[in-house]
């Protein structure tokens, strides 16, 4: 378990090729209403929950079933399937033992299920790893899939922030709602093309 | 009628002006318009495909289940264009990466399918899909018209203006974001003078 | 077998998901009483959280548990109270039904202003810059926080630049109270249609400078109520909601136009036959809108009567009542208060 490459991959998922920032994938969420900074969080939670264990759970199925059957074209449909069957799973599970988390975020997972980011970590994860270029470890999906989780969440309440701010200004009549919003978000992408090239090698003497 | 329900699809009750949704592959993949049309296209047959389908299907599918048997007809058609594509435009495929199989779950499929094709006859749903791909593949063009003209100098991988260095913070994610909100405003604005001056 | 592999696999997974989410839907059962689904769906399903609970569901679920009594959703009303009564097998009984009033229609056209604020659009903001840009500290700045506290689109800013409350949307959920800087917002019993339209404590002249509805303390008000339910307190009225008492004498007394009649036709009164010209009417009527002599049947003006109903206490032999758009009342002194609803 090289941790230096696994830092690197959490530093790679959640900020350098930030699941809505760089990749522009899954942002619908972002364009609901969050009323409040704890709804977006809590999002925020669920999905990192749910990426984590699909793409641990499809690297799994991929790997043992798919793989030495040269069957790669079958992905999408499987993939889809494990999806949406774990995040029903998912939901009894929590409604059974985690009671109070099931509050929290049980609103969301039916979203979630559908939702475009979440089929896409579990498609990254059977390909190549960034950092090293070789294909993904067990170990290194899971962490893929927390770290791209963790920078949905971050994206969530950074909107969240902004969309609370643009509450109280003068914004021309024409760009209110979804424009403005999307010009935010592009301004904070912009911002994230500063992590290109964040890197822990001197950390790991390199 | 048809007509006039097909001309609702495209301009009305467009995807992704009207309704904003399915953004996802509008962001992403128009950084050049040979990209977006082939996405366009793609969207297009699967979206025609999943409508017939469902509508055939439509009295055999249970309603509690039918969310999870709409994304398997979905991921099967899926499937298959990204194979045709590999196949036959094998750049293409790359420069799209896994925004084909991410259609699977576009939110414009499964809408469609549910709230138009499993209600309606075959032929309605065609004509829904046709209007539906047909709005969402204008609303790629016109984002990548914008971004490959100002970030790559380029239009259809012919250069415009020679020898002027374009912007090319438009063909990155930032870029995106701000041709969909310039789209969305003008759209916004046409529609607000609209209701003005009714 | 290039096609059967993903047949067979395909089939599998289908049969595998299916018996494991079917296992797990018996295994993993959670009881939830069916009395919280019902209770959810009589539940205005707002989100609203006045309740003190996040959703409608967590608040039902507060019910059931017994944290929560029946009344406690006040958007939901009545109604809603007794449907969950029902739905629980209890009787309640609801609150009074209470709606929020703005106590200030001192606009652009009524008041001055003493400097002009180019800041956010929020009335915290303009206070905490200099405490708004109104010559009147204690009127309403008509920026509009009320209005993004409102959950049902209740309250909205006037042409005339001040908050005003939507009595048909409006479900008393006092979000907009709380959220007032100045605390002018307030809530009355939906029966009552007249409040006092002016927050300012100051006296006499001055207010005429700055605002042309503003209270002066001038107590004619409280002097043209008989019942006493207007008593002063810092130079504004404060009306007894509580008293038997319509405020209809008190809001057409006032000579600065302070109070705000809901009511856009009140009734009218009407003497009938019985009338023996005893002229106790006449001298009661604050507008003289009864003549008539003694011995004969006393006559009204409809253009000067104002719907009070001070007559229909006075008269002897109950031949006075009222119609109009509020209904009929009979003449007695406990029907007085049925005018105002």
């Amino acid at each position: 378990m090289n941790i230096h490459a696994l830092l690197q991959l959490v530093a790679s998922s959640m900020l350098i090729n930030n699941i809505v920032f760089t990749l522009l994938i899954g942002f619908c969420p972002l364009c609901g209403a969050y009323r409040r900074l704890s709804g977006a969080a809590w999002m925020g939670v669920a999905v990192t929950i749910v990426m984590g264990t699909t793409a641990s759970c499809c690297w799994v199925i991929n790997q043992y079933v798919l793989v030495p059957r040269s069957a790669q074209y079958l992905h999408t449909l499987v993939f889809i399937l494990v999806i949406v069957s774990l995040v029903q799973l998912l939901e009894m599970v929590l409604e059974k033992f985690f009671p109070w988390l099931y509050e929290a975020i049980g609103v969301y997972l039916p979203v979630i299920a559908t939702n475009c980011s979440v089929l896409a970590i579990c498609l990254l994860s059977v390909g190549a790893n960034p950092v090293t270029g070789r294909p993904f470890t067990f170990v290194e999906a899971l962490v893929n899939g927390i770290a791209s989780g963790a920078g949905f969440l971050l994206a969530l309440v950074l909107i969240s922030g902004v969309r609370h701010r643009l509450e109280l200004s003068n914004v021309p009549a024409a760009m209110r709602g979804l424009p403005i919003i999307f010009l935010s978000a592009g301004l904070i992408s912009l911002a994230f093309l500063g992590f290109t090239g964040l890197s822990f090698a001197p950390m790991f003497g390199g | 009628m048809m007509a006039d329900k097909f001309k609702r699809s495209v301009f009305l009750q467009n995807p992704v002006f009207g309704m904003a949704l399915a953004l996802c592959p509008a962001l992403a993949i128009t950084t050049s318009l040979k990209n977006a049309t082939g996405m366009g296209i793609a969207v297009l047959c699967v979206l025609i495909a999943t409508n017939f389908s469902v509508s055939l299907l439509r009295r055999w599918i249970p309603y509690r289940v039918r969310i999870p048997c709409y994304l398997v007809i979905i991921a099967t058609f899926v499937t298959m264009a990204d194979i045709i594509m590999k196949a036959h435009e094998p750049h293409l495929s790359t420069n799209l990466g896994i925004f084909v199989p991410i259609m699977a779950v576009n939110c414009i499929i499964i809408g469609r399918a549910d709230s138009f094709a499993s209600k309606n006859k075959v032929g309605a749903s065609i004509i829904d899909a046709a209007g539906t791909g047909l709005g969402f593949f204008l609303a790629l063009l016109l984002c990548a018209l914008i971004r490959e003209s100002l970030g790559a100098n380029r239009l259809f991988g012919v250069t415009l203006i020679p020898h002027v260095e374009p912007m090319r913070a438009m063909l990155c994610a930032c870029g995106g974001f701000f041709s969909i909100a310039l789209v969305l405003g003008i759209s916004s604005h046409v529609k607000l003078t609209r209701s003005k001056k009714q | 077998m290039t096609i059967l592999f993903p047949v067979f696999l395909l089939g599998l997974l289908g049969c595998v998901f299916g018996i494991m989410l079917s296992v797990a839907s018996k295994k993993l059962y959670v009881f939830s009483d069916h009395s919280i689904q019902k209770i959810i769906d009589v539940l205005p399903q707002v989100d609203c959280g006045v309740c003190g609970y996040q959703s409608c569901a967590a608040f039902a679920k507060a019910i059931v548990e017994g944290k929560r009594d029946a009344t406690g959703c006040i958007p939901g009303g009545a109604k809603t109270a007794h449907a969950i009564g029902d739905i629980l097998g209890i009787s309640v009984t609801p609150a009074e039904p209470e709606m929020a009033v703005v106590k200030c229609k001192g606009g652009k056209k009524e008041s001055t202003l003493r400097c002009l604020y180019d800041g956010i659009p929020d009335c915290h903001a303009a206070i905490l810059a200099g405490n708004g840009p109104k010559t009147c500290v204690d009127g309403c700045l008509g920026l509009g926080s009320c209005v993004r506290a409102c959950p049902f689109d209740a309250i909205h800013i006037s042409d005339n630049e001040v908050a005003v409350v939507d009595p048909e949307a409006c479900t008393g959920c006092g979000a907009c109270v709380a959220v007032c800087p100045r605390s002018i917002i307030d809530l009355i019993p939906v029966v009552h249609k007249i409040f006092l339209a002016c927050s300012n404590h100051d006296r006499g002249a001055r207010v005429k400078k700055y605002c042309t509805v503003g209270c002066t303390a001038c107590t004619l008000c409280v002097k043209a109520t008989p019942s006493g339910a207007i008593t002063m307190a810092s130079n504004l009225p404060v009306l007894d909601y509580a008293a038997q008492e319509n405020f209809v004498v008190a809001a057409y007394s006032c000579p600065s136009d302070c109070f705000t009649d809901l009511v856009k036709f009140r009734p009218k009164v009407n003497i009938d036959a019985k009338c023996n010209g005893c002229t106790l009417c006449v001298s009661a009527c604050p507008t003289n809108a009864i003549s008539g002599e003694k011995g004969h049947r006393h006559v009204v003006n409809k253009d000067k009567c104002i719907g009070c109903g001070l007559c229909l206490d006075k008269c002897p032999v109950h031949a006075i009542a009222m119609w109009g758009g509020l209904g009929y009342t009979e003449g007695g002194k406990s029907n007085r208060l049925r005018i105002t609803a």
